[in-house]
């Protein structure tokens, strides 16, 4: 006998396959970004704005060595002083999504919440697994929308 | 007591060499979701009739919904 400890919400963490019913759901994990960029509470706000900006993006997670989110940078942190650091300028403790949320349930939190920006998706420990931009999951879900409504 | 499991790459390795996989979850949340190829026996429901479901000559790899 063996016990699986961290359950199903282990397995999907790690993007493991599901039976049953919600397999006709979306599921954030299923669509988030796991590219996004990263970087550490002492990087350079400057650095930091060349790097991200190169990759075409407007957001970089703040995590620890584990990739543990500790912060998120948005677009205006990343205007601030370049020698400011990472941790002085982002917004600590963001929200975060399981990975086993629907993005019916996400869409409905941004906009409940008026969220414009991206939502973190995080294992139960708080490690880094993607974002999703609002963007994305209304583009996502009309897609989906129209594909299940098609004949 | 059984042996803890904490990897996906531990239960993927276990179930190649055979292992059943167990949801003791509620029948609801089983037909909601669960892993492939689970069985379901809710915890409440569990004893010696109805693991009568599981094959005794195979590992039993039981999980929940998570830590807690």
């Amino acid at each position: 006998m063996f016990d699986y400890v961290p359950g199903k919400e282990g397995w999907y963490e790690d993007n493991g396959p599901r039976e049953g019913q919600a397999t006709d759901e979306i599921w954030i994990g299923d669509v988030a970004d796991s590219t996004v960029p990263t970087c550490h509470l002492k990087e350079r706000v400057g650095e930091l704005r060349d790097r991200v900006r190169a990759d075409g993006r407007d957001t970089c997670v703040a995590i620890d060595p584990q990739g543990i989110v500790l912060g998120l940078l948005r677009n205006r942190a990343l205007e601030a002083s370049p020698q400011a650091t990472a941790e002085e300028v982002m917004a600590p403790g963001p929200k975060t999504f399981r990975p086993n949320v629907t993005l019916q349930e996400l869409l409905k939190s941004m906009r409940d919440h008026d969220i414009q920006t991206n939502s973190l998706v995080t294992a139960a420990d708080g490690r880094l697994l993607g974002v999703i931009s609002r963007a994305d999951a209304e583009a996502t879900f009309a897609h989906e929308g129209t594909v299940e409504a098609a004949p | 007591m059984p042996s803890q499991v904490f990897s996906t790459a531990d239960v993927r390795r276990l179930l190649e060499q055979g292992a059943q996989l167990l949801d003791v979850l509620g029948a609801d949340e089983f037909a909601h979701d669960h892993l492939p190829g689970a069985i379901n026996i809710p915890l409440k429901q569990l004893d010696a009739s109805s693991a009568a479901r599981l094959d005794r000559n195979r590992p039993v790899l039981v999980y929940c919904n998570d830590f807690g």
